[in-house]
C-alpha cells in the first residue's frame, strides 16, 4: 500500500497535495489526470476493523443525498403459478408465459423452456413472441437456440420494462403461487423451471461487463437470529379461496428447500468476524442480475441471430391473430391482466430506490427489515417495513399504484445506517 | 403480410357493421365537443397527471400520451381507448371512471393531441364509438426550413 502511485505520488505528497501545500504549480500538472479527490479513492486504504473485530468491509454510504434513483413495479402474480397454458386465437396458437410475480428473472429461462416445448409440439420454422421485458426477451434468445426465427412485438424494449423496476436476485420462488391453488403439481414444474434457470445464469458468470455475479449477503440483528416460522393465524377466517386474494403470508407456496442443493445457506458467524455494527451477522451468498449488462448480453445475442423487434401496442386477444407468425408465445407481464382480461392477476407493488454505484462496498446487507444490494448501476434500497405489523409476503399485495414513494426509501436507509457506524464510544 | 391482414380484418369489419350503416368516421373530423374536453381537462388533472404528468409528458417508465401514444392506437377505433381506459385506468383503481367521464378523458386526450372538437359529444361506447377510427392530425410542416448557413 505504501510507496507511490499510479502517479508516482508519495503518500506524503498526495496528502499535501490534497491540502494544496504543493502549490497551483504543482496541481496544474495533474488535472489532466483526474482530480484530486479521485486519486485520494482509488489510493484509500482499506478501512479498520470495528473494535473487536478481525474483518473489516468498504462501508456502503447511505446518506440521503446518495439517492439517484426510485423505481416502482407491479409483480405480476397469480395464484395458481405463472401462466403457462395454450390457446387458439382464430388461426394463430398462443402460448403464455406471464404471471411470475416476484420470480421473473429467476425463472425466466426455465419458463421459456416450459413456453418454447409447447410451441415446438405444431413445428414452427418462426415464432413471434410478443413482451420484450425479462420472460419475453429470454424466450426469444431462447426460441433463437432451437432454431426458430424470431420477432419481437413489444410496446418497450426490456430497458423500459417493469423488469428493470425490479431488484434483480435469483429469488424463484418469491410470490410465485399460493400453495392450494397451484395444487400439488406444481413444486415440480417449478423445481424444474428453477434448476434450468440456475443453470442457465451459471453460463454467463464471468463474461464481460458481468451480467451475473455472487457476492455475500449479511443478515444482520440485535438479538439472536431466528428460522422464520410460518404459522396460520386462526383468526383470519378468509383466503383466496374464499375472496379471490390471499390473506395471509401461509397461502404462499414457498419452494426453495427444493433446491437448497445448489444455492448457499446461511451460517451465523462468529463476532469477531462479523464487520458491521449489529450484534448478531450471518452470512450467505447470493446471485444477481446487473440489469444493464444482462440486457445489453441478450439483446446482442438476439439482434447477432438475426431477430427482429417491432415496436406494437396489442389492444386485445384479437391482434395476435393478425401477426403473420402463427405461433406466438404471450410474455406480457402484469398487463395480461387487462389485455388478456386474465383477472387472475393479482398486483403485489414493491419499490426500490437506488444509490450511487459503490463498487468497493461489493456486498448485501438486510436489517431491520432493510435491504441494501451493492451492484453495478447502483445500491439497490428495499424497506419492506410496513405499520403496524410486519406482513412479509403480503406487503404490496392488490396495490396496483406504480408511482414511487422516495419517503419509504430514506426512512429505510436511517433505519439501516448505524449498522454502518462505529459504535458509540468506539475506538 | 400483418399491414394486409389488418387491412382485410377493417374491411371486415365494415362489412359486418352491414352496408346501410356510413362509412368510417375520423377523429380529424370533429368527433367530440369542446365542453367534453375541458371537462376531461379536470379529470386528467385529478386522475392521471400524477403518473402521466402535468402536460402528458410521462416518464421513462409511464407512457407519455401524446405522440408516440396517438401512434400506438392509431388506425384502430377510438372504442379501443375508450375500453381501455373503461377497464384499465388509472392503474390503481381500475375501472373507476363513470362512462361520460371516460368519454370526457378521451375526449381532452385527443384534442391535447391537435384533434378538432365539433358539434356533437363523443358517445359513451356503443356502436357509434366503434366507427370512429382514431386518426392523428395531419402533420403540420414547419412554415420555414431550417435555415441554411452561409
Ligand atoms: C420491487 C420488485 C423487485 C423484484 N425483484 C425480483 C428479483 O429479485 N428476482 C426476480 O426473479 N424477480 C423479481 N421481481 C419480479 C420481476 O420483476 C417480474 O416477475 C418480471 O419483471 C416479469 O417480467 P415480464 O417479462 O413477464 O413482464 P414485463 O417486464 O412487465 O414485460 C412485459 C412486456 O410486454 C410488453 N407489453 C405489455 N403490454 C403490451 C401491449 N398491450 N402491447 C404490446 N406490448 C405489451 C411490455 O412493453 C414489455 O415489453 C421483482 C419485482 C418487483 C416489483
Amino acid at each position: 500500500m505504501a510507496g507511490r502511485s499510479q502517479f508516482g505520488l508519495s503518500a506524503l505528497e498526495r496528502r499535501a497535495l490534497l491540502k494544496g501545500s504543493l502549490g497551483a504549480a504543482a496541481f496544474a500538472g495533474m488535472q489532466s489526470y483526474a482530480s484530486a479527490a479521485k486519486i485520494a479513492e482509488v489510493t484509500a486504504p482499506p478501512p479498520m476493523p470495528l473494535p473487536g473485530r478481525k474483518v473489516a468491509l468498504v462501508p456502503l454510504r447511505v446518506t440521503p443525498d446518495q439517492l439517484i434513483d426510485v423505481k416502482c413495479c407491479i409483480r405480476p402474480f397469480r395464484a395458481a403459478g405463472p401462466n403457462l397454458g395454450t390457446q387458439m386465437i382464430g388461426d394463430t396458437l398462443v402460448v403464455h408465459n406471464y404471471g411470475h410475480g416476484g420470480s421473473g428473472w429467476s425463472l425466466s429461462w426455465g419458463s421459456a423452456d416450459v413456453a418454447l416445448g409447447k410451441a415446438l409440439s405444431v413445428l414452427p420454422k418462426e415464432i413471434a413472441v410478443v413482451g420484450c421485458g425479462i420472460v419475453g426477451l429470454t424466450t426469444a434468445v431462447l426460441a433463437q437456440q432451437y432454431g426458430l426465427k424470431v420477432t419481437i412485438y413489444a410496446r418497450d424494449m426490456i430497458q423500459r420494462t417493469r423488469s428493470f423496476r425490479a431488484s434483480g436476485s435469483f429469488t424463484p420462488s418469491s410470490r410465485v403461487a399460493l400453495t392450494e391453488p397451484a395444487g400439488p403439481e406444481f413444486g415440480d414444474l417449478w423445481e424444474r423451471m428453477a434448476r434450468f434457470s440456475w443453470k442457465a445464469f451459471r453460463t454467463c458468470i464471468g463474461l464481460p461487463g458481468n451480467p451475473v455475479e455472487f457476492q455475500d449477503n449479511y443478515g444482520l440483528s440485535d438479538t439472536p437470529p431466528q428460522r422464520r416460522v410460518r404459522e396460520p393465524n386462526p383468526a383470519i377466517t378468509d383466503s383466496y379461496a374464499t375472496r379471490g386474494i390471499p390473506f395471509q403470508e401461509t397461502e404462499f407456496a414457498h419452494l426453495d428447500d427444493r433446491i437448497k442443493d445448489i444455492v448457499p445457506q446461511s451460517s451465523l458467524l462468529p463476532p469477531e468476524e462479523n464487520p458491521f455494527n449489529a450484534a448478531y451477522a450471518s452470512r450467505t451468498s447470493h446471485m444477481y442480475f446487473n440489469f444493464a449488462s444482462y440486457g445489453h448480453m441478450l439483446l446482442t445475442e438476439f439482434f447477432g441471430r438475426g431477430g427482429q423487434f417491432v415496436m406494437r401496442d396489442f389492444h386485445g386477444p384479437a391482434d395476435y391473430a393478425k401477426l403473420k407468425e402463427k405461433v406466438v408465445i404471450n410474455c406480457t407481464g402484469y398487463a395480461a391482466r387487462d389485455l388478456w382480461q386474465d383477472k387472475t392477476i393479482i398486483p403485489v407493488r414493491g419499490q426500490t430506490g437506488w444509490l450511487v454505484p459503490q463498487p468497493d462496498s461489493h456486498y448485501a446487507v438486510r436489517y431491520k427489515n432493510v435491504m441494501l444490494m451493492s451492484k453495478a448501476d447502483g445500491v439497490c434500497v428495499m424497506n419492506n417495513n410496513s405499520i403496524p405489523e410486519d406482513l412479509g409476503d403480503m406487503f404490496g399485495v392488490g396495490n396496483s399504484m406504480e408511482l414511487p414513494n422516495p419517503a419509504d426509501i430514506q426512512a429505510g436507509l436511517k433505519l439501516i445506517a448505524p449498522v454502518f457506524a462505529p459504535p458509540v464510544g468506539g475506538a | 403480410m400483418a399491414r394486409a391482414l389488418s387491412v382485410i380484418a377493417l374491411a371486415a369489419t365494415a362489412i359486418a357493421i352491414g352496408a346501410a350503416s356510413p362509412a368510417p368516421i375520423t377523429t380529424r373530423q370533429g368527433v367530440f365537443t369542446e365542453d367534453q374536453a375541458a371537462a376531461g381537462a379536470q379529470l386528467y388533472a385529478t386522475r392521471c397527471a400524477m403518473c402521466h404528468g402535468k402536460m402528458r409528458e410521462g416518464t421513462y417508465e409511464t407512457p407519455s400520451l401524446q405522440d408516440r401514444f396517438i401512434a400506438n392506437w392509431s388506425k384502430a377505433p377510438v372504442a379501443d381507448l375508450y375500453d381501455y381506459l373503461a377497464r384499465a385506468m388509472p392503474q390503481f383503481a381500475p375501472g373507476s371512471l363513470k362512462p361520460a367521464e371516460t368519454a370526457q378523458i378521451v375526449a381532452y386526450l385527443l384534442k391535447a393531441n391537435g384533434l378538432p372538437a365539433g358539434a356533437k359529444p363523443l358517445p359513451e361506447g356503443g356502436p357509434t364509438l366503434a366507427r370512429i377510427m382514431l386518426e392523428p392530425k395531419a402533420p403540420s410542416l414547419s412554415a420555414k426550413a431550417v435555415p441554411r448557413t452561409k
